[in-house]
């Protein structure tokens, strides 16, 4: 009876150790990645600084994390860094926007972007439809579309990182260098981490809360460059020639972009528990249980908080360098220590003292606030050191 | 953290109280949110500006407020510093007082547990098997094996107890996040002069207010010690000159930091891009000993200090250093045949001959780089820039003690064919400038149009009416005296853009025009003086910040607890009883919990088990 049951139970070994999970896709994408930085090292290694390598391995060390964490970031990684080196090779053998049509509507960093405000507003659209249909198809188009247009915003980046050196070598840059550059990160990382949420824990329908802000980002994008013609290519003031901004600016965005998430993910708490009281909605049927949002958004506010924290310490040791003074109380700084408080706060409220439910969506929510002003408010009302990222 | 307690118990000694209070949730998480909102004052107002700005800004009753709430300098205030104080005492206290029991829960593991406890976990499953209790050990350690744990066994009177866990360190995370707030803020107060303030507080020592007295003139009681572990100074150095002081903005006035060497500015560069925009600023320096060695010489650049002796030099702004310049003075309605010269320094004030004339030289800009939309020419996408040459600024005081202010470009500016002298002027600070342009002669001076005007003027003296004849024939005879190669279309040219000058002139302030013949540019360096030792400290700190955040995070700690008793005396049976938390990520430890309860029950052949869930009939939390 019972002993057949016991005879086969060593079969199903429960979690074996982390290395023997890798499956073959796992090990192709370690070599990969470490032969590319052997390529790197070959062609470059010997005009290498010290902090060269630091960027090269934080980047080899993040990629192969984000990679075995999380399996599409190995495809969505080969799908940028691919199409983004042919745009190089284009360049590279005299092709130019004006007699490469490939170039100059799909690859260039700022056709690119285009592509990906379309996309991402597209997918925006496909969310909401998700969430009042609950058709199972245009979820998975949302999803795809949102793929692509991430996919299209780091390509844009990408390519645009190497045409900030067309014509003039000494203008070289990453492209995180203006208000512009930084609001393409932002659309384009945001929905990155969001996918990462959704697949993780099968809940499509905050999409829907999710996406619109990021299409509200785009927005914001397309009138930059439309109305401000903000998206030009221009050389880097003397402070921001350091290499401390390939770490700074990228991991902010890290933590914005989680704090964004997790900001409307509170709101789509908030909107379900009120339909729940009232017993009726289409956020019932669709959306995924409280305690899976609840867990999400503390989930994306600690990823979040840490990426913050390095950032904020790595931009400390760079005014240290830069401005000679590791904290000046600049108006970016000083709110760069409000949102860190205040999501310290957050944190001991709910791993302390154990809150959960509407106060610390409430709390989630309305840390938007803070958070945006941090990033854009700032920038648009105060001034100070950090004002290249001026309107 | 423990909480807080709820009820005041009496008989507890006042300073348990104290401790109690201070190392309580509820007071740090409201001063998080009292230092939030207090750091947003300072964004606000911006910070350290001059005292007038802020008194014509507020008025003199709320300026005098806010002067005595130190809105001026928020950060430096002694109610700002206190409250950091506060959070640092209170995050020490709690670090202190949860030590003893967070180390111990470190460094023992009890095997044995009370069925209290096991059954106050999370997770709690009861089963019962009829497999012989030794093999049934062997294979429950098995499955915690296969599930990453190290469990341990202790068989006593009967029953087998079984511990495992993981993420033991994960209160090291709350050591090290804790520590490094106290560290680091404790650094942070000791790199802001704690002495230094404590000596202004107590009045040995008073920030000078008048800032142009020289070096030495400043009162000793200005001066602080050579021997201040840290500060941060400014020094304006023009290229050649040499400073053994840097100075401290305090309050209204400044205050003045010996250094232990001379900063010697041997030379200053700005490299440009291709718009025109700077690229890099350079300060050649070299450091000297009192004796007059040389201690060391480097490249000051942005993102690149130079560092002796724990001591770093930035390079922070510049400016004109006293650029000579070379003037000519041409007399308004005077033949300019003979201009007058001048020659001065920017920074200097000059007297134009016996006039009563004053010029106050105050910069020069070697590049103007203006957008071509603004000066009226069409902008290429590569060349969307012009650059106008060198300027300078002055302001002419005249003897009844009326100014204005003039910006004056050295180039002339061609457009469709003819060179214009373009001057600025405005005779409030306030006001935009407007601009004059003068037509330039052949030589490309504005020596032409003076004579032209002297002409015109001695014209009207003797009767003549402003026709346009009399205009022409003026012209004619003023090109055939001075400039007789100028072409008809030159001439025609000319005459037109003298008509418009002429008109402008109307409402020109002075009797007479500056233009800028020649100058030897000097520049000045801002270099900023910085010494915090307190630095690195700050940066371990910040290390084991992240470190912690990251234990905090990403090691939870989980905890199993199994008991196994025979079901009464000489059953075969045993009874199960299992607990079972973690203390971060919940969702997910409920589902690795149902997964290798799932095998276990398989491993160990139950019928029946009781979870936690069902009877509670909710999920956990």
């Amino acid at each position: 009876m019972a002993n057949t049951r016991v005879e086969n139970w060593t079969h199903t070994s429960p979690e074996p150790s982390w290395w023997s999970q890798w499956k073959v896709r796992d090990w192709a994408w370690f070599a990969a990645l470490t032969a590319a930085v052997g390529v790197i090292l070959g062609l470059y290694g010997s005009h290498f600084g010290y902090w060269q390598f630091v960027v090269l391995g934080s980047w080899y060390g993040a990629l192969l994390v984000a990679g075995l964490a999380w399996r599409p970031i190995q495809g969505a990684t080969l799908a940028v860094v691919l199409p983004a080196l042919f745009a190089v090779w284009l360049y590279s053998i005299g092709q130019t926007i004006a007699n490469n049509l490939l170039l100059r509507d799909v690859l260039q960093g700022y056709a690119a972007v285009m592509w990906m405000s379309g996309l991402l507003i597209v997918a925006t659209a496909c969310y909401l439809l998700y969430l009042f249909t609950g058709s199972q198809r245009t979820g998975q188009w949302a999803t795809a579309l949102t793929w692509a247009g991430v996919i299209m915003g780091f390509i844009g980046l990408g390519v645009r990182w190497r045409e900030t050196y067309l014509g003039h070598p000494d203008w070289g840059h990453i492209p995180v260098s203006n208000l512009w550059e930084v609001l393409v990160l932002f659309c384009a990382s945001t929905p990155l981490f969001y996918l990462y949420y959704e697949k993780r824990n099968e809940a499509r329908a905050l999409g829907a809360f999710v996406m619109p802000l990021v299409a509200a980002g785009v927005g914001f994008l397309l009138w930059l460059t439309f109305a401000q013609h903000m998206d030009q290519i221009e050389p880097l003031i003397p402070a921001l020639q350091s290499f401390w901004m390939k770490l700074h600016v990228p991991m902010m965005f890290v933590g914005y972009a989680n704090f964004t998430i997790a900001s409307l993910i509170g709101v789509g708490y908030l909107l379900t528990e009120h339909s729940r009281r009232r017993g009726s909605g289409v956020l019932l049927r669709v959306m995924p249980s409280a305690e899976v949002m609840d867990e999400v958004m503390y989930k994306a506010i600690a990823l979040g908080f840490l990426f913050f924290t390095v950032a904020t310490i790595l931009g400390a040791v760079w005014a240290a360098k830069a401005w000679g003074g590791f904290w000046s109380w600049d108006p970016k700084e000083t709110w760069a220590l409000i949102v860190w408080l205040n999501y310290a706060g957050y944190l001991h409220a709910r791993v302390v003292k154990g809150w959960r439910g509407q106060a610390m969506a409430w709390w989630s929510f309305m840390s938007l606030w803070v958070v945006s002003f941090c990033f854009l408010g700032v920038n648009m009302f105060l001034s100070g050191l950090h004002s290249y990222g001026k309107l | 953290m423990q909480a807080h307690v709820e009820g005041l118990v009496w008989r507890q000694p006042r300073w348990r109280l104290l401790v109690q209070f201070l190392g309580s949730m509820r007071l740090a998480v409201s001063l998080l949110v009292l230092l939030a909102i207090a750091s947003v004052i300072g964004t606000i107002l911006s910070q350290q500006q001059p005292y007038q700005n802020y008194a014509m800004q507020f008025g003199p009753f709320w300026f005098t407020v806010y002067r005595e709430l130190g809105l001026y300098n928020v950060y430096r205030t002694l109610w700002y510093t206190a409250i950091v104080a506060f959070l640092v005492l209170s995050t020490a206290t709690c670090v202190t007082r949860n030590s003893p029991r967070m180390l111990r829960e470190m460094r023992e593991f009890p095997i044995r547990q009370r069925d209290a406890v096991i059954l106050g976990q999370d997770h709690w499953v009861r089963m019962s098997s009829a497999l012989p209790m030794a093999q049934a050990q062997e294979r429950i350690l098995q499955v915690l094996r296969a599930s990453g744990y190290k469990p341990r066994a202790e068989q006593k009177e009967g029953d087998i107890a079984i511990a495992a866990r993981k993420g033991r360190y994960h209160r090291l995370g709350y050591f090290l996040t804790h520590i490094a707030i106290v560290v680091i803020c404790a650094a942070a107060l000791y790199n802001a002069d704690v002495p230094v303030k404590w000596a202004e507080w107590q009045g040995t020592l008073r920030p000078e207010q008048n800032f142009n007295l020289p070096l030495s003139k400043i009162p000793k009681s200005a001066w602080m010690s050579p021997n201040n572990p840290a500060y941060r100074g400014i020094i304006t150095l023009p290229e050649g000159q040499a400073a053994n002081a840097v100075f401290e903005l305090a309050g209204n006035g400044y205050l003045v930091q010996p250094l232990p060497f001379r900063i010697h500015l041997q030379s200053f560069h700005i490299s440009y891009y291709s718009t025109g925009m700077p690229k890099d600023f350079t300060s050649r320096v070299i450091l000297y000993s009192p004796q007059g060695k040389v201690l060391k010489t480097a490249d000051v650049r942005v993102n690149h200090p130079m560092a002796y002796d724990g001591v770093y030099i930035y390079q922070s702004s510049f400016s004109d250093g006293g650029s000579l310049l070379h003037m000519k003075t041409y007399l308004l309605g005077a033949s300019g045949a003979a201009p007058g010269m001048l020659s001065g320094r920017v920074g200097q004030t000059l007297q134009a001959g016996n006039s009563g004339y004053a010029v106050d030289l105050k910069n020069f800009n070697l590049y103007n780089i203006v957008p071509k939309a603004a000066v009226g020419e069409k902008a290429t996408p590569d060349h969307p820039t012009l650059n106008l040459g060198p300027s300078f600024t002055y302001i002419i005081h005249n003897p009844d003690g009326q100014a204005a202010e003039f910006k004056t470009y050295m180039t002339p500016m061609r457009r469709e064919g003819q060179g214009f002298f373009v001057q600025g002027y405005r005779e409030a600070l306030s006001d935009a400038y407007r601009y004059i342009y003068i037509p330039t002669g052949p030589n490309g001076s504005i020596g032409l149009f003076m004579d032209y005007l002297a002409a015109l003027q001695a014209a009207a003296r003797t009767g003549a009416n402003a026709s346009q004849a009399i205009f022409t024939k003026t012209f004619q005879g003023v090109v055939a005296r001075h400039a007789p190669n100028m072409s008809a279309v030159e001439q025609s040219r000319f005459l037109q853009a003298s008509m418009q000058t002429l008109m402008q002139l109307h409402d020109y302030p002075m009797p007479f025009i500056l233009s800028l013949s020649s100058f030897d540019h000097r520049w000045a360096a801002g270099l900023q003086v910085t010494k915090w030792p307190g630095t690195i400290v700050i940066y371990w700190g910040c290390v084991a910040l992240v470190l912690g955040i990251f234990i905090l995070f990403y090691i939870p700690q989980k905890r199993i607890w199994l008991r196994l008793r025979p079901r009464g005396q000489g059953s075969e049976e045993f009874e199960l009883l299992l607990g079972a938390s973690a203390d971060r990520n919940r969702l997910d430890f409920a589902k690795e919990f149902k997964r290798w309860t799932g095998t276990l029950e398989q491993a160990l052949g139950v019928d029946h088990a009781e979870y936690k869930e069902h009877k509670d009939g909710q999920h956990t939390r």
